[in-house]
């Protein structure tokens, strides 16, 4: 982390992140990577499909602002740079584990409970699931606290939907930035 | 190893070391500011929540523990200006009695000064950071100086919030903040757009960066950035510090020395750097013969209160620390039939955005999907909350230790901080949540909900207090043990008072930059 810090100070008038895109750096915002299907830098296929599909039910529309896409991408950032809310909730970095523990321990919980991974459920499986999670209510649950994996993803969803210039405006309120981000989340 | 010398080395850019930065140049002295973080202007805050995470502690982790941690992230800032740099600017003052808590009421501790010695303090630095309030409105204010500009408005949130408390014969006086209501010395006035999490970059809150760095850059301070400090060094027989080690990311060392070292890094590194810094004549830690250093580490729990009214409340118009202020519960017994202690007030109608911790969203955490959806959207047109201040009293056992174990890329063991809430500071927070809720029914809200015990603002592990035997600096912050090496900051606060802390920790470092100064022989030797 440390030694990333000369990096930070070099890089942070970029604004955009930075997706591989066959071994090309390219930078977009996270909607236009979800569209062109850029390289994962930390999620494997299952996890991202995992991801995607709770991440619709907690907020449906989210998965194509980028959810998948911006979750992976933060994660692969140096720390001083990332913007993923779980830096502030009590959790020390590396992040990673806490995601993939989680999403594993979901895909589990999904198949113990009907067989199939999470992403295959029928959509009122899937609800019930995620209330069930919510609550800590899954039986040998084996990832970091159910309740607080459904907080913390709940709000990854509430930020990418939300928190961007678009999605505050798309409510009603009129965003009155200083300075503008030059992107909805930074590099 | 190469070494530099100054008169003064401050660690930490924040509130309380630009602070004192810039009132011993300007008393002509040679003064360094050593900081961790990356270089910052205001030209770096950017109006994103997302992009704001980015000013937040990133340093080495801090191994937090207890039933109520206290949330360092989120609660300390790294960079040019510390977590100043993007605080809300909520600047009451404290009150009388919440320096002589122990005399009074036999619990918690007393400070080694009373208000009246930080009143002189209060006029002067409301002047230099510009403090909008209304004197007169605020009934519970103590005696002072009025406000240096007028009151910030009121939207419709606070308009909505405010029949509440006159519903139920509650006062209400407009918020004390440390926000240009008018343009004043040279700084826009605010345009109330409700950014002040993201940093402010138009100058018009007190930050660091706006108001007292330049000062000490005009006189001459010099500030370095990518500079962590990794030790406190002191002479050989132990009696005086004589400057910090110091490492960039590079992992460049080197040695700055200085007649005064000030620690101004907060009140988790303060602590941890003293005992990182053991030495044989010091075995328990710098200035630690008390072994006190590290103990009665504090923090306010949060009320907080939401609800959905029918009207429009306009919540995302105004300062983020909100525009009304009530002390009414400033007494400490005042809950004392339900075993609470303490002080606490509202800072009410706080602007909001969406998302954030802070934010609309999070609020209601149980829904989810589509319920979610159509829940922002009526929070979008009718939201309201306020939030309670609430006296968390000194536990020696809250604490920050040396990890045994972990140590952070420099070699320097790891903070690991223990907090959980008095009972009677929990049953006083317990008490808020009820009278908040009452108030938003009695405004007329359609739906009130509350929030969990959250963490704001980190005080206490290296207070101050009249006997060495007991605390670890004096009044001056001038630790017992080693008189040229100065603590800064909330760290010194023996006890936490149910307000904010900025505006004390400035009165208190204006204090000891006139004492050194005008002590400067003594103070060095
Ligand atoms: C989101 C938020 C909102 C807040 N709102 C309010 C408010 O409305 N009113 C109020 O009164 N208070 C508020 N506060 C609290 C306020 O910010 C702090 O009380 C104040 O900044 C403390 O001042 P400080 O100088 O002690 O620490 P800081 O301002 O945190 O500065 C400490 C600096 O030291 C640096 N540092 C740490 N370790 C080292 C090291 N080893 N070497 C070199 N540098 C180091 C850090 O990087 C940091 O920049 C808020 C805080 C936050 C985070
Ligand atoms: S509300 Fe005022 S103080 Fe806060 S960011 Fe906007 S202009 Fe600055």
């Amino acid at each position: 982390m440390l030694q990333n810090r000369r990096r930070f100070i070099r890089d942070s008038s970029l604004g955009v992140l930075t997706f591989y895109l066959a071994g090309c750096e390219v930078e977009m915002t996270a909607e236009q990577a979800h569209r062109a299907g850029v390289t994962r830098q930390v999620f494997n296929e299952a996890e991202a499909e995992a991801l995607g599909a709770l991440a619709e039910v907690l907020l449906p529309g989210s998965i194509d602002l980028g959810l998948v896409e911006y979750v992976d991408q933060q994660l692969g950032a140096p720390l001083d740079q990332q913007m993923l809310m779980i830096k502030y909730l009590g959790v020390n970095p590396p992040f990673a584990p806490f995601y993939q523990g989680g999403l594993a321990a979901l895909d589990q919980a999904a198949t113990a409970a009907h067989g199939d991974r999470f992403a295959q459920l029928d959509s009122a499986q899937q609800t019930a699931l995620v209330a069930a999670v919510a609550q800590g209510q899954v039986e040998n649950w084996s990832g970091p606290p159910a309740p607080f994996f459904y907080f913390v993803l709940r709000n990854d969803a509430v930020d990418v939907t939300y928190g961007t210039k678009a999605g505050i405006e798309g409510l009603g309120i009129p965003y009155m930035a200083h300075i503008e981000p030059p992107s909805p989340w930074g590099q | 190893m190469a070494k530099e010398k100054v008169d003064v080395v401050i660690v930490g850019s924040g509130a309380a070391g630009s602070n004192i930065a810039a009132r011993l140049a300007a008393g002509g002295k040679a003064v360094k500011i050593l900081e961790a973080g990356p270089d910052r202007t205001n030209d770096h805050l950017v109006s994103s929540g997302l992009w704001a995470r980015r000013l937040k502690w990133s340093g080495a982790p801090v191994l937090e523990e207890g039933a109520n941690p206290v949330g360092h992230v989120f609660n300390a800032g790294q960079g040019t200006g510390g977590s100043a740099m993007h605080h809300y600017a909520v600047w009451p003052r404290f009150h009388p009695q919440d320096f002589r808590c122990r005399s009074e009421h036999d619990r918690g501790l007393d400070w080694p000064i009373s208000y009246e010695d930080l009143a002189p303090f209060y006029d002067l630095v409301q002047t230099e950071s510009g403090i909008a309030g209304d004197a007169e409105r605020e009934v519970w204010r103590p005696p002072g100086e009025p406000y240096p500009l007028p009151p910030v408005p009121l939207f419709p949130q606070g308009q909505i919030l405010e029949r509440g408390f006159d519903a139920r014969g509650m006062k209400t006086a407009p918020l004390p903040l440390a926000v240009t209501s008018v343009a004043y010395q040279g700084r826009d006035p605010c345009i109330w757009d409700g950014w002040c999490d993201s940093g402010c970059p138009i100058g018009a809150l007190a930050n660091p960066v706006t108001v007292d760095l330049p000062k000490a850059f005009a006189a001459g301070a010099v500030l370095e950035t990518d500079a962590t400090v990794t030790r406190i060094l002191t002479d050989a027989v132990g009696e005086r510090a004589t400057g910090v080690e110091v490492v960039n990311s590079a992992g460049e060392r080197r040695e700055v020395l200085a007649d005064i070292v000030v620690l101004a890094a907060f009140s988790i590194q303060n602590p941890r750097l003293l005992l990182a810094s053991a030495t044989a004549q010091h075995p328990r830690g710098l200035a630690n013969s008390s072994g006190r250093v590290g103990q009665y580490i504090m923090t306010h729990s949060a009320g907080l209160i939401y609800g959905l009214f029918k009207e429009p409340t306009q919540s995302f118009m105004g300062a983020f620390g909100g525009q009304l202020v009530n002390q009414d519960g400033y007494e400490k017994t005042t809950h004392s039939d339900s075993g609470a202690f303490g002080s606490y007030q509202w800072m009410i109608a706080q602007a909001v955005k969406p998302n954030d911790l802070l934010g609309i969203g999070p609020t209601r955490a149980d829904l989810f999907g589509n319920d979610l959806h159509s829940f922002m959207k009526r929070a979008a047109r009718g939201f309201a909350t306020m939030t309670a201040v609430v006296e968390d009293l000194p536990v020696a056992d809250n604490k920050v230790v040396l990890s045994d174990d972990q140590r952070d890329a420099n070699g320097v063991p790891l903070a690991r901080v223990t907090h959980t809430t008095d009972p009677q500071s929990k049953s006083l927070w317990d008490a808020t949540l009820v009278e908040g809720q009452a108030i938003f029914k009695a405004a007329g809200a359609d739906e009130v909900w509350t929030g969990p015990q959250g963490a704001m603002h980190i005080m206490g592990g290296t207070i101050m207090g009249a006997d060495p035997a007991t605390s670890v600096t004096n009044s001056y912050g001038q630790c017992h043990d080693l008189p040229n090496l100065v603590i800064a900051g909330p760290g010194l606060f023996p006890t936490s008072a149910g307000v904010n802390p900025t505006y004390t920790v400035h009165a208190l470092a204006a204090r000891s930059a006139d004492h050194l100064l005008d002590n400067w022989g003594s103070a060095v030797v």
